[in-house]
C-alpha cells in the first residue's frame, strides 16, 4: 500500500483500476514555413510562452512542497531564458523552421549538453528541460491525437495532464475518477471535472513512476489523496463511504424534475454558475433554472489580443440560444489589474485585491468595457440576458455605468443593430461599503447579487487563500449576517431580488440560514445544483426565518455556529 | 567593465536552485553578464548557461559584468556565492 498526496478539484471517492494513459508522442516534423509566415510563427511562440507561464505561476501558488515549487521556479526560469527565446527566434527567421520543430531541436541540443556533463548531479537536470519542452509543444500542437481508445468502463485514469475536451470524453466512457501528475486546481479541466462532479486528484507528484496499470486504487476526493494497492483495513474502511456516496448521488438525480419550493411553499430560483461554456452541458442535464453568474475572465485570460465584439457576442449568443427562456446572468470582466497587465498595459500593484479589479478596471478603459457591453447587448435578442457589474462600491459607479450603456444603445440604433431594450442591469453587493448602502444601489439596478466569498473576505479584512490565517475566515460572522440582512431588506423594499452566488450557497449549513433572511434566488456550481436543491426542498421556511432571527440576536460568532449547526433538519 | 573572481563554497554547487537565483538576481540589471569557468564562458543571464557550467563545490569562476550598473550587478552576485545561496 502507498499513499500519495495531490491537490482535490472535486470531493467524492472513486475505488477502481488503475489504468496508465501515457503521454502522447508528439511527432514532430522537420518542416518549413513561407517567409511570410515569419511573423505569425514567433507570435505563436510568444502566445504559448506566455501560457505556459501562466501555468507554472498558477501552479507554484497551489503546490506546498518547498522542493516541488522549486523545481516548478526553475521551469519558469527556463522559459524566459534571453538565450533559449533568441534561439528560437533565430530559427524561425534564418532556417524558416516552424515553431515546433524550433523547440524541438534547441531542447534536443541543450539535453544533449546536460547528459554529457560529468557530474550526475547536474546531468539530472535535464528532466527540467524535457518537461518544459513538453508543456510548450503540446501546447502547441494542441494534441489532437485520440489516446483514450484504450480506456475501460469503471477505470481510474492516471496521465500527466487532460485537456478540457477530453475530461468530457473520458467521462462519457463511464469511468470513476482521474488522477493527473500535473494539472492545476482551477484549469479548464478541473472546474469541468468538478460540474460533472468527477472524483479528482490534481498535481499528484511521482504519480506515473509509482503506479503499475491494473493496479487498485482508490481517489479519496475529500483528503486529497491517492491510495495505491490499499490494505484490506483501508478497502473496508472505505468501501461502505464510496456505497453511501453513490446512494446518495442516485437519490439526489431523481429530484432533477422537482419543483424547488421550500416545504411550506416558499419558491426559491435556482440558477447555476459558470466559467466556461463547456459546463453548459451539465447546466442542462440538471435542469436549472437559467444561470445566475456567467463568468467571462476565459475571454481575457492567457491572450496576447483583447477579444473582439463579434467574438464575444457569439459566445454570449450561444448561451443565450441554449438556455431560453430560462435568464442568463451575463458579468463583465472581473479580474485583478494583474492578469491582465499585458492586454492593458497596467502597472504593477501591491495589493491587488484592493486595487484596480472588476468595475475599477472597466471603468479605467471604456472603449474595452463599451466592446463588452456592446457584446452583450447585441447577444440579448432572446430577451433572457441580464447585465451584472463586479465589485461596485458607490451607487455613483451604476449610475457612470447607466450612462455608458446608454451611449453603447444609442451607438446600435444609429448601425441599426437589434438588442433587448429593457435589459435588466444587476450589481454585484461584495464590498461592505456597497452592503450598506445597497438602498441607494437598489434604486438604480433591476437587481442585486451578493458576493459572499469577496464579502466575508473585504469585510472580515481576511485573505481567503492564506492558509495562516484560515480560522479567521468565517462566512457566517455576525458583522456578514447583518450586511447579508441589510441587503436583503434594501433590495426587497425596492422590490428588487436579491441573490447569492457565492460558495457560501452550496454549504450545507448555511442554506437554511441564508433562505431564512430572505435570500430569493442561489446560484451555485453546475455540480451542487441538486444537493443545494435537496437542501431547499427539505427546508421550511418559517422555521429557516427563526433561526436567521436566532443567529442575528447572537454576539459572537461561535454563538452562531451553535445555532446554525444544531438545526440540521429545520 | 569589471571583473571579479569567486569560489563556489555551498556544497551541492550551481544546482537548479542557485543557479535560478542567479538569474533572477542578474535579469533585473542592464548590464551584460558573463561567468567565466575554466575556457567556458556563458551568458549569466541565461539558466541553461548558468547551468551548464555545472559549477560544483569548490571550483573557481569569474563574474564578468560591462553596463551602467556593472558594480551593483557583480555586488549582489557575488553576495549570492558568498551567503551560500542559504544552503548549507
Amino acid at each position: 500500500m502507498e499513499k500519495l498526496a495531490g491537490v482535490s478539484v472535486s470531493a467524492g471517492i472513486a475505488v477502481g483500476k488503475a489504468m496508465i494513459i501515457d503521454r502522447p508522442k508528439l511527432v514532430i516534423k522537420r518542416r518549413k514555413i513561407d517567409e511570410s509566415a515569419i511573423d505569425e510563427e514567433k507570435e505563436k511562440f510568444e502566445t504559448s510562452v506566455r501560457a505556459i507561464y501562466n501555468e507554472l505561476e498558477n501552479l507554484i501558488e497551489i503546490t506546498q512542497n518547498r522542493d516541488n515549487r522549486d523545481i516548478l521556479k526553475t521551469q519558469k526560469i527556463i522559459l524566459k531564458d534571453p538565450e533559449f527565446i533568441a534561439s528560437i527566434n533565430k530559427m524561425i527567421t534564418k532556417k524558416l523552421y516552424t515553431v515546433e520543430y524550433a523547440i524541438k531541436k534547441h531542447f534536443s541540443s541543450v539535453i544533449e549538453i546536460f547528459n554529457n556533463l560529468e557530474n550526475e548531479y547536474f546531468t539530472e537536470r535535464s528532466t527540467d528541460y524535457e518537461d518544459v519542452a513538453y508543456r510548450l509543444l503540446s501546447h502547441i500542437l494542441d494534441l489532437k491525437q485520440d489516446r483514450y481508445d484504450q480506456l475501460e468502463e469503471d477505470s481510474i485514469l492516471i496521465t500527466i495532464n487532460i485537456t478540457p475536451s477530453e475530461v468530457t470524453r473520458v467521462f462519457e466512457k463511464n469511468i470513476k475518477g482521474i488522477c493527473l501528475e500535473q494539472g492545476s486546481k482551477n484549469s479548464h479541466s478541473s472546474i469541468i471535472a468538478r460540474s460533472m462532479n468527477l472524483p479528482t486528484l490534481v498535481n499528484v507528484h511521482g504519480l506515473t513512476e509509482k503506479i503499475r496499470n491494473g493496479n487498485k486504487v482508490i481517489i479519496d476526493g475529500n483528503k486529497g489523496r491517492l491510495i495505491i494497492n490499499p490494505d484490506k483495513e483501508t478497502l473496508e474502511k472505505y468501501i461502505p463511504l464510496l456505497e453511501k456516496e453513490i446512494r446518495k448521488k442516485e437519490e439526489l438525480l431523481t429530484l432533477i424534475d422537482k419543483e424547488c419550493i421550500t416545504r411550506d411553499g416558499r419558491k426559491i430560483s435556482l440558477q447555476s454558475n459558470i466559467e466556461i461554456p463547456e459546463e453548459l452541458d451539465q447546466v442542462l442535464k440538471f435542469k436549472s433554472k437559467g444561470i445566475g453568474l456567467f463568468r467571462t475572465e476565459f475571454l481575457f485570460i492567457d491572450r496576447k489580443d483583447l477579444p473582439g465584439e463579434d467574438e464575444q457576442c457569439e459566445i454570449y449568443r450561444k448561451i443565450s440560444e441554449a438556455l431560453k427562456p430560462e435568464s442568463v446572468v451575463i458579468r463583465t470582466i472581473d479580474v485583478g489589474g494583474d492578469k491582465l497587465s499585458q492586454l492593458l498595459n497596467i502597472e504593477h500593484e501591491f495589493n491587488p485585491n484592493l486595487g484596480t479589479r472588476g468595475i475599477r478596471i472597466s471603468l479605467k478603459h471604456i472603449p474595452v468595457f463599451k466592446t463588452q457591453i456592446k457584446a452583450i447587448l447585441r447577444a440579448s435578442l432572446n430577451k433572457n440576458i441580464k447585465m451584472m457589474f463586479p465589485m461596485i462600491s458607490t451607487v455613483g459607479e451604476i449610475i457612470t455605468i447607466k450612462e455608458i450603456i446608454a451611449e453603447c444603445k444609442s451607438e446600435l440604433d444609429q448601425a441599426k443593430i437589434g438588442y433587448d431594450k429593457d435589459i435588466e442591469i444587476g450589481a454585484m453587493i461584495e464590498i461592505p461599503s456597497a452592503a450598506i448602502t445597497s438602498d441607494t444601489i437598489a434604486e438604480e439596478c433591476d437587481f442585486l447579487s451578493i458576493g459572499t466569498n469577496d464579502l466575508v473576505q473585504y469585510t472580515l479584512a481576511v485573505d481567503r487563500d492564506n492558509e495562516s490565517i484560515e480560522s479567521y475566515y468565517v462566512p457566517y460572522h455576525p458583522s456578514v449576517l447583518r450586511l447579508l440582512r441589510l441587503t436583503v431588506e434594501n433590495g426587497h423594499k425596492k422590490n428588487r431580488s436579491v441573490s447569492i452566488c457565492g460558495e457560501m450557497a452550496s454549504e450545507k449549513t448555511y442554506i437554511p440560514l441564508l433562505i431564512g433572511l430572505g435570500i430569493d434566488e442561489f446560484s451555485v456550481s453546475p455540480g451542487r445544483l441538486l444537493m443545494v436543491k435537496n437542501e431547499i426542498i427539505n427546508c421550511s421556511y418559517e422555521k429557516a426565518k427563526k433561526i436567521a432571527e436566532e443567529a442575528l440576536s447572537k454576539k459572537t460568532y461561535l454563538d452562531v455556529f451553535n445555532i446554525i449547526n444544531q438545526e440540521e433538519d429545520c | 567593465m569589471i571583473k571579479k573572481t569567486i569560489k563556489v563554497i555551498n556544497k551541492l554547487g550551481m544546482h537548479a536552485r542557485p543557479a535560478t537565483m542567479i538569474v533572477k538576481a542578474a535579469a533585473k540589471y542592464r548590464s551584460e553578464f558573463k561567468i567565466r569557468k575554466d575556457d567556458m564562458e556563458i551568458n549569466g543571464k541565461s539558466i541553461m548557461g548558468v547551468m551548464t557550467l555545472a559549477a560544483e563545490c569548490g571550483s573557481t569562476l569569474e563574474l564578468i559584468a560591462d553596463g551602467v550598473d556593472e558594480e551593483y550587478l557583480i555586488e549582489e552576485i557575488a553576495g549570492l556565492f558568498s551567503s551560500k545561496f542559504d544552503e548549507d
